[in-house]
């Protein structure tokens, strides 16, 4: 009989019911649990359990879903009528639904709203900025009449559709060399910069130049990790009906530091994690 | 947009014929989502009931998620685990639909109710109460769970691999593993074991 202290811990215990173990440690549990009656009673407790949660969950909703044949028809019948509308890309199909004439007034309009917007930050950016600890951080907050940011119209569930790899993407290396000619560091070490969405595609940000910007990763504080931090935040946030998207892009773009202050509720950032587990936390922040 | 009334006409179309909705031919990207359909509507709407919603929004959402799958099938994106592709969407549009029913009736209440007044298939009278009583126990401790346990739970209960559990909640592979011994060990100890 093995020690108390060689006993399989609750987790190997799980994983081992739910086969996540690696091969070589399912084995060392399977030859542990064989040889001891303690651990197995323990298995058999986990199993049983395991066994008994997922009846009562299937009995108590399987008796509340509705009939499948209706959804059913219903899902078949918006399948066909998104299958004949035109093959395009997303932000094409904008331009579809408009029509022509229609798009290119969104375009100007989003244009000289953006512009607008991008000419009031500058003015008041004297201000405002010498607040931040970014003075002497460089492109830690872009030029906003270089990226003033720019999105395209998405419906809330494809922005919540995306993959984690979508949403925190890099850009082809032809836009980050644009991207530094315009910002006049065409010489710039690539792996000192991000060259980063101000809105992020998470957000509705779209890979344009107007949307870009090199981001430093060597500043101390407010650097590019920090704010694929908050775009992570931001996106689940949005997702769960916290935010609305265009607050969350409007806030972003106009300045990420003072964005992810508010939803941070912090004047610095945090060194850990944890609060990604927020996203599903009946508790805001 | 024409939507078939009767069951007899989705049913009909299920067979394969061209009636229904259109008269073109399924794409073969409709045929797919609709094969998954088949296989992961129930668990997906099992899911989403599960953390709050009620019927009609737990139908919408579940909807919603495979018209997302059939866009993000349609642009070519990535076919790699799409069980666990729309379980995060179910899940993020789910919690955003509960957001916003922030007045409707606590998932609690609604799953002790159901529970009460479920029958039990088994004959006996005695072991029909013990089991409801059981029932009624285990589901009493989850909905006592963090939302974030809960939804662990829930996912595993629905058959996601632990690592689709953490893509769906964004959370990482540890966290999945130590959230459902947590859960584990508190079933456990109210179930008397």
């Amino acid at each position: 009989m093995l020690s108390e202290e060689l006993h399989l811990s609750d987790q190997d215990l799980l994983m081992a019911a739910d086969g996540e173990l690696s091969t070589r440690r399912s084995e060392q549990v399977r030859v542990h649990l064989a040889g001891c009656w303690d651990c197995r009673a323990r298995m058999a407790a986990v199993e049983g359990t395991i066994a008994d949660f997922a009846r009562a969950h299937r009995q108590v909703l399987d008796s509340q879903l509705p009939p499948v044949a209706g959804p059913r028809a219903l899902l078949r019948a918006q399948l066909a009528e998104l299958a004949a509308q035109p093959k395009a890309a997303t932000w094409r199909r904008f331009f579809q639904f408009t029509g022509a004439a229609r798009a290119v007034a969104y375009v100007c309009l989003a244009a000289c709203v953006a512009l607008a917007a991008g000419l009031l930050l500058f003015r008041h950016s004297g201000v405002s900025q010498t607040n931040l600890p970014v003075a002497f951080e460089g492109n830690a907050v872009p030029d906003h009449n270089l990226t003033p940011g720019a999105t395209r119209r998405i419906a809330i569930s494809d922005v919540c559709a995306m993959p984690h790899e979508e949403v925190i993407r890099d850009v082809p290396t032809s836009v980050r060399q644009e991207v530094f000619q315009e910002y006049g560091i065409a010489n710039a070490r690539a792996k000192d910069y991000e060259i980063d969405f101000l809105i992020a595609p998470g957000l509705g940000g779209v890979e344009d130049i107007h949307n870009l910007w090199p981001e430093p990763y060597t500043s101390p504080m407010w650097n590019a990790h920090v704010k694929d931090d908050l775009e992570e935040h931001l996106h689940q946030m949005v997702c769960a009906g916290k935010v609305d998207l265009s607050t969350a892009q409007n806030d972003i773009a106009t300045n990420w530091i003072a964005a992810y202050k508010k939803y941070f509720h912090t004047d610095k950032p945090l060194a850990e994690r944890s609060y990604l587990l927020f996203a599903i936390s009946p508790h805001p922040l | 947009m024409e939507i078939p009334s009767t069951d007899s006409a989705a049913e009909l179309a299920l067979a394969g014929t061209t009636t229904g909705a259109s008269s073109a031919r399924p794409s073969a990207i409709e045929r797919e989502v609709m094969d998954l359909f088949e296989q992961y509507r129930n668990p997906i709407l099992r899911y989403v009931l599960a953390i709050g919603l009620n019927v009609c929004d737990a139908e919408e959402v579940t909807q919603e998620a495979f018209l997302a799958l059939f866009r993000h099938l349609e642009s070519g994106k990535s076919r790699k685990n799409l069980r666990g592709w729309m379980f995060r969407v179910a899940h993020n549009l789910a919690l955003k639909q509960r957001h916003a029913n922030q007045r409707s009736r606590d998932a609690t209440t609604i799953e002790e109710t159901i529970a009460e007044r479920q029958a039990d298939p088994s004959p006996d009278p005695e072991e029909q109460l013990a089991a409801t009583q059981r029932r009624q126990r285990l589901l009493a401790v989850v909905s006592a769970l963090p939302d974030s346990d809960q939804c662990c739970l829930r996912l595993r209960a629905e058959g996601l691999r632990y690592r689709e559990i953490a893509a769906v909640l964004g959370i990482s592979l540890g966290s999945v593993s130590i959230s459902l011994t947590r859960s584990l060990a508190r079933l456990i100890r109210a179930d008397g074991r």
